[in-house]
């Protein structure tokens, strides 16, 4: 109990370091720290479906850039707070809408399917924006400062690293874990798995909307190529099986090892960062499949013995 | 056993890393010896063949620069050798605004220059406001960039859709053109061209035959440039990117479509068009504002000195532009005599720049000095072909036929 009690105090602690950074750290530490705290609600909000389900998505960047042109296209006409929010909820809506003849489809072909569905929506886009405004870049003027959109994603991460941990411990997420072990077996024993599936669905496209809407913000111009970039659903995927996909912590190792390391790696060797980076993350998928945290977690279980 | 040594390995890798990060970043007391110029570059990614060129003239610069021992700064009373400090943006817009945020309040360079590419210029243009430090943009091109509304940062090229197109028809026109063929790509930069295009097209009361998109990343458009040879157009307008522009060339041949007029958007003035088509470049004209030949002073010797550095030939957009941008910071600092970013914004608000590509003046955030021109592949040169007052040669009509 005393752990726990110790556990908890610790993570408020950084917590509330978090909260202190804009207030001594440079503008360069703070973005930076605000690009780790997008990492983390991207994959903290990717590991409950994909992670607990093992429904492997790359629509991440779909809810992203539905997200960044909810707020471009609102920016201005709706207050900041409520945009964001909004943003979130349009992805949940959307997530809801196309949930379930989606989520019949498993394996390779779930995959597939949710690619696709990030090209589809970029493309819609490209010619939504041509039929609009016969151009396809937003200019957004007059955004918030660094310090707010900093505390704004800090908010959205904290909000998915806890709505992810509440999920695995609720009976919500052992159904999850089920339809992962075995989804026919979980249905016959009366688990739901559809309205499972599809809450998780739908829970894990609210995050990157509202960090889409933020993002696209500090871009300050969007277009459908960089919102609806499959880079982001890439890099979500490697820094959840980085770090662990199973888990809240996994994640949230995952995405600040990745950030990190790339961030030392990139400022000193420009050229070779990506090559490094490379090795990294076939060494750790090679002999750490279930990811870093799982070998060390598993001697200090050990370790009373 | 196996699983301990493992996690040993594991932690001595993150707790190499996680030093090697905190320990990169303590930011070096600069004695006033040395000029340190901050720069976000795309060395990886999707825009990294188009930044190439960029780079290779900042270098080209340096170069220029420091065999003369620097720019001279009076505030300093002595020549300061320039040191770059860039880092790769990995062709992302966020990752660009936290260079240059870095750029900025860390490594507190004395000058910026400007990223690679329309999307990245537009992320990063809002911190030259928020910062107030001056930045010249170099390869954008977008009649959105007038919307940046900023006091510190400007444009330079002439390829902004609405100008440029009114050019392509002027000259249209002068040739006396009646029938033309409108093929465009569903992107960004040939979509705002097309937008600018039709109207002026109207007004020259062209008769178009035909007006079709093909989709981004399009390997096949014989079908297209089929039903395009149909029609007998006398001119045939690509507004394409360059991977568009080379299927084009490549496929116009197949088909036998050889009008007397072809215009590539984007293309063209790639560096390796010229080497892939040899003769049948003939006549393909293409949007840009400059050639070595250009009357301007130091274009030939620009293009000597990258050719013998660099083994190969400059972009004429991309090199270009960047070598330009380069020129204007370096006047406007010898002028001001000092990094103060003020003086120097208001120098470069208001004054003429001597440049290879000719006088440059900024009205806004726009270059109004430099014309939009058209470029045409004459005997494996481009040459200037429109306006008549910066043309390095006339207008090759008809365009001959493919070689055989």
């Amino acid at each position: 109990m005393a752990k726990r009690a110790a556990l908890y105090g610790f993570l408020a602690l950084i917590l509330a370091l978090l909260c202190l950074v804009p207030a001594f750290a440079s503008d360069y530490v703070v973005s930076l720290f605000l690009d780790l705290l997008m990492w983390i609600a991207l994959t903290e909000s990717w590991i409950i479906l994909s992670g607990y389900t093992g429904y492997i998505s790359l629509g991440h960047s779909a809810f992203f850039g539905l997200g960044a042109y909810f707020m471009a296209m609102t920016w201005t006409h709706i207050p900041y707070a409520l945009g964001v929010l909004s943003g979130g909820l349009v992805c949940l809506a959307f997530a809801f809408a196309i949930g379930f003849p989606f989520l019949r489809v498993r394996g390779p072909y779930f995959v597939i399917l949710t690619l696709g569905l990030s090209e589809f929506t970029k493309y819609l886009f490209i010619n939504l924006e041509i039929k609009l405004g016969g151009t396809v870049g937003r200019i957004l003027m007059m955004t918030p400062g660094l310090e707010t959109l900093y505390y704004s994603v800090l908010i959205v991460g904290t909000g998915a690293t806890i709505t992810a941990y509440f999920v695995k411990n609720s009976r919500f997420g052992i159904g999850l874990f089920s339809i992962k072990e075995e989804e026919d077996a979980a249905n016959s024993l009366g688990i739901n798995t559809s309205i499972y599936k599809w809450l998780a669905f739908g829970i894990s496209a609210f995050f990157p909307g509202m960090v889409g809407a933020i993002l696209a913000l500090r871009r300050s111009y969007i277009d459908p190529y960089t919102v609806f970039s499959p880079a982001v659903s890439f890099q979500v995927i490697v820094m959840a099986f980085l770090g662990g996909f199973e888990d809240v912590e996994g994640a949230l190792l995952g995405a600040v090892v990745l950030t990190l390391v790339s961030e030392a790696l990139w400022a000193q060797y420009p050229y070779y960062y990506m090559i490094i980076l490379g090795a990294i993350v076939i060494f750790i998928v090679k002999f750490m499949p279930l990811g870093v945290l799982h070998p060390i977690k598993q001697r200090l279980l050990k370790e009373p013995q | 056993m196996e699983k301990r040594k493992m996690s040993v390995l594991v932690v001595v890798i993150l707790g190499v890393l996680t030093l090697g990060f905190f320990s990169m970043s303590a930011p070096q007391a600069l004695a006033k010896d040395v000029m340190p110029v901050g720069f976000s570059m795309s060395l990886t990614g999707k825009y990294a063949p188009g930044a190439a060129g960029q780079m290779q003239a900042y270098q080209l610069w340096l170069d220029v620069v420091n065999q003369n021992g620097g720019i001279y700064v009076k505030k300093y009373g002595k020549k300061l050798p320039v040191k770059f400090v860039y880092y790769d943006d990995k062709s992302s817009a966020d990752t660009a605004v936290r260079v240059y945020e870095k750029l900025i309040t860390k490594d507190k360079v004395d000058v910026l220059l400007s990223p690679y590419g329309t999307s990245i210029h537009f992320a990063v243009a809002p911190l030259a406001e928020r910062y107030k430090v001056p930045i010249v943009g170099s390869t954008a091109a977008s009649v959105k960039l007038r919307d940046i509304k900023s006091r510190y940062f400007w444009f330079i090229t002439s390829c902004v859709p609405d100008r440029q197109m009114k050019a392509l028809v002027d000259l249209l026109k002068y040739l006396n053109i009646k029938n033309i063929a409108i093929i465009y790509a569903q992107e960004l930069f040939p979509r705002e061209n097309l937008q600018f295009l039709d109207p002026y097209v109207k007004k020259a009361g062209f008769n178009v035959v035909l007006k079709k998109d093909y989709p981004m990343g399009a390997k096949d458009l014989t079908t297209l440039l089929s039903e395009v040879k149909g029609k007998k157009p006398h001119a045939v307008i690509a507004l394409c990117y360059p991977a568009g522009a080379f299927t084009i060339t490549t496929q116009a041949q197949e088909v036998g479509l050889n009008p007397d007029f072809l215009f590539e958007l984007v293309g063209p003035a790639v560096v390796v068009f010229g080497p892939k088509f040899g003769a049948a470049t003939e006549g393909i004209a293409t949007m840009g504002h400059w050639s070595p030949k250009g009357k301007w002073p130091g274009a030939k010797e620009f293009y000597d000195r990258y050719v013998a550095k660099f083994k190969r030939k400059p972009d004429y957009l991309n090199s270009v532009l960047s070598y330009t941008e380069c020129q204007i910071v370096q006047q406007a600092i010898e002028a001001v005599g000092s990094f103060d970013r003020e003086k120097l914004r208001n120098y470069i608000a208001n004054h003429e720049f001597e440049t290879i590509n000719g006088p440059i003046k900024f009205a806004g955030l726009e270059n109004t000095k430099t014309p939009s021109m058209i470029l045409q592949w004459q005997k494996g040169e481009l040459e200037i072909i429109w306006p008549k007052e910066t043309a390095t040669a006339k207008p090759l009509y008809p365009k001959p036929p493919w070689p055989k």
